[in-house]
């Protein structure tokens, strides 16, 4: 820890005999061969696990390719086939409501508990809120979606229980087409909500409170306040809250499996879903590849957009 | 959800809290009264699913599904775990199975990320901008387009149904080497240049001076890099197919069955359990791990 042995050798001239240029090129190779050394684990498992799976997944989407047999390269076949895909259609349709479904109601609610819980609260309990309210993110999504299957059980579950002691009649969460894509999207609200609570919380914290104090005293309303000052000022969380929620929603894979295993028939199955059974059910590895690459492609436009967008609306003070 | 139509009074007590008269000290007990109850009613929706799981898994199985549901548990009547474990579903062994992978990818992870981080933060090398931009682009690569290319590297290599499947990929990544980099950008230079005076060789400088200084941000990469394993379900259920190699996840989904058939007491008990690590990680760690995602995000 403390180097003490160096530092006995410091008076001397360091490294005497290798000032001047060749010296000093030699150092800088050697900086340069130490920094390739450092980085050498993570760019190889950055080549052979992800920058190469990538080309190959592109070169796949090309081909027909069913494993037994050599790829055969069919040029944008796969790509024209999805066209008429009317499952394609079904999966991506859920998938993007899933994905407009988390962006709002994720936003939502974690900025309204964000601000909620930003007042001056007791210590206790502004810490008991934000534990409960984050502790669902920390838990696989497999096992929360285990215990919320249960709960929305139409005969067994505690969700109609109360739902018919109240008066209402039993909702079939599980098996409807309509009310498992609901299931879906509660259970991924419910999960995320915290994390972008916490997002959220972090940038109001980081508001000037003179600056809402000034606006107070001019005569402004709370409203006015949240839309003139605090929304701006938190532009570059809602950025980051946004980006993560739709890239989330957009691989949702396994609450859907546990919870309606995508069903009834396809009503609640994600793109994801489909590219996993078309892949590894159906061995139609080529085709599979080209939905992926589509996933791809939305992700990286949906995030660069997001960049782009940054520098017009997000206040970078 | 219940907390619908939590939007409006919100803002509507904030206007009449404000109103021309009262001007001091807007929303006096009135308004924090309401916004204290609304957290405590989603507090309660965020923890009530936990509690459930809980009594449930302290209840007699025949008695699980009696309603109104319990919410504390009567009686602690622990059969449902030793039945858990003992099932025709190797519990024990998948979380064996998920520990050795979790903690395998975890120690690789703060072994290779720190130092690419440091490498990408401190020292000079051609081409270092470019890769470090490279790197980061492959957060945009979403799992499931690598997923196919994995699998057959995995099946070309005889991995598949092998806890290497997971590790391999898992133990270098960049999210991690992005977070380090930001904490090693945040070293005054000095302390770098003053060993490197003193003739500390890189590896000295890095491992003697830097990587200690560091220790907070290497905890919390370990941290949610375990989580992140101990939780995944993806690749897992993609490259695992006995029972024998499964993965925790990958066990309970089992477990439950089709249309969630399942004992539901003795799947709550293996819940529990299963969740266990994320509560203890929880309760250690729960104010850094909050620290250090907000601080990326926020600070950018």
């Amino acid at each position: 820890m403390t180097l003490t042995a160096p530092k006995t050798a410091l008076p001397p001239a360091p490294l005497p005999g290798r000032g001047g240029r060749p010296g000093r090129q030699t150092a800088a190779r050697r900086e340069a061969l130490t920094g390739y050394l450092f980085t050498a684990p993570t760019v190889i498992g950055f080549l052979v696990f992800v920058l190469g799976p990538l080309v190959a997944a592109l070169y796949l989407s090309l081909t027909k390719y069913n494993i037994l047999t050599a790829p055969k390269f069919v040029g944008f076949d796969n790509y024209v086939r999805m066209f008429r895909d009317e499952r394609l259609a079904t999966t991506y349709g859920n998938t993007v409501l899933y994905v407009g479904a988390a962006v709002v109601l994720i936003n939502a609610f974690a900025l309204l508990f964000a601000v909620l819980i930003n007042q001056r609260l007791p210590r206790v309990l502004t810490y008991v809120f934000r534990s409960a309210y984050f502790f669902p993110y920390l838990v696989a999504l497999v096992y929360v979606s285990i215990i919320w299957q249960a709960l929305f059980q139409k005969d067994t579950g505690i969700l109609n229980y109360y739902i018919t002691a109240l008066g209402g009649e039993r909702i079939d969460w599980l098996n409807s087409s309509e009310f498992s894509k609901v299931s879906v999207i509660i259970v991924d609200t419910w999960r995320n909500v915290g994390f972008a609570m916490l997002i959220y919380v972090a940038a109001l914290q980081e508001v000037p409170k003179d600056m809402v104090e000034a606006a107070r005293m001019d005569g402004a309303n709370e409203w006015q306040i949240f839309r003139r000052i605090t929304l701006p000022m938190i532009s570059q969380a809602t950025f980051f809250n946004i980006t993560i929620t739709i890239i989330g929603a957009f691989q949702i894979y396994e609450s859907i499996i546990v919870l309606t295993r995508g069903g009834p028939g396809d009503a609640s199955r994600s793109v994801v879903m489909y590219i996993a059974e078309v892949a590894f059910n159906k061995f139609d590895m080529g085709y599979a590849s080209a939905i992926a690459v589509t996933l791809f492609l939305i992700i990286m436009l949906v995030t660069m957009a997001q960049f782009r967008l940054r520098k017009s609306w997000v206040n970078n003070e | 959800m219940s907390n619908a139509a939590v939007l409006s009074p919100r803002s509507r007590s904030g206007k009449r809290g404000s109103g021309k008269n009262v001007r001091r000290r807007p929303r006096p007990g009135v308004g924090k009264s309401i916004s204290v109850a609304l957290l405590v009613l989603g507090a309660i929706g965020m923890i009530a699913p936990f509690l459930w799981m809980f009594t449930t898994s302290l209840r007699d199985a025949s008695q699980a599904y009696d309603l109104p549901p319990q919410w504390l548990p009567s009686e602690w009547d622990w059969s449902n775990y030793a039945a858990a474990v003992s099932g025709p579903v190797p519990i024990l062994r998948n979380m064996f199975n998920s520990a050795v992978i979790a903690i395998a990818v975890s120690i690789g992870m703060i072994i290779t990320a720190p130092m690419a981080g440091y490498a990408f933060a401190k020292i000079e090398f051609p081409g270092r901008n470019s890769i470090f931009v490279g790197l980061l682009s492959s957060l945009m690569v979403p799992a499931q387009v690598t997923i196919i290319p994995l699998f057959l590297l995995m099946r070309t290599f005889g991995l598949l149904d092998n806890p290497l499947s997971l590790i391999l990929p898992g133990i270098t990544g960049a999210l991690g080497v992005f977070l380090l980099r930001q904490f090693f950008l945040g070293l005054p230079q000095e302390i770098i240049d003053a060993a490197r005076m003193d003739g500390a060789t890189a590896w000295q400088t890095y491992r003697l001076i830097a990587l200690p200084l560091a220790k907070n941000a290497v905890s919390t990469l370990g941290v949610i890099t375990f989580l992140g394993s101990w939780n995944a379900y993806f690749a897992p259920s993609i490259f695992l197919n006995s029972t024998d190699t499964a993965t925790l996840p990958l066990g309970l989904v089992l477990m439950l069955g089709p249309y969630g058939a399942g004992n539901v007491a003795q799947v709550m008990a293996a819940t529990t359990i299963a969740i266990a690590p994320a509560l203890i990680v929880f309760l250690v760690a729960q104010r850094w791990i909050i620290a250090s995602l907000t601080q990326s995000a926020v600070k950018g």
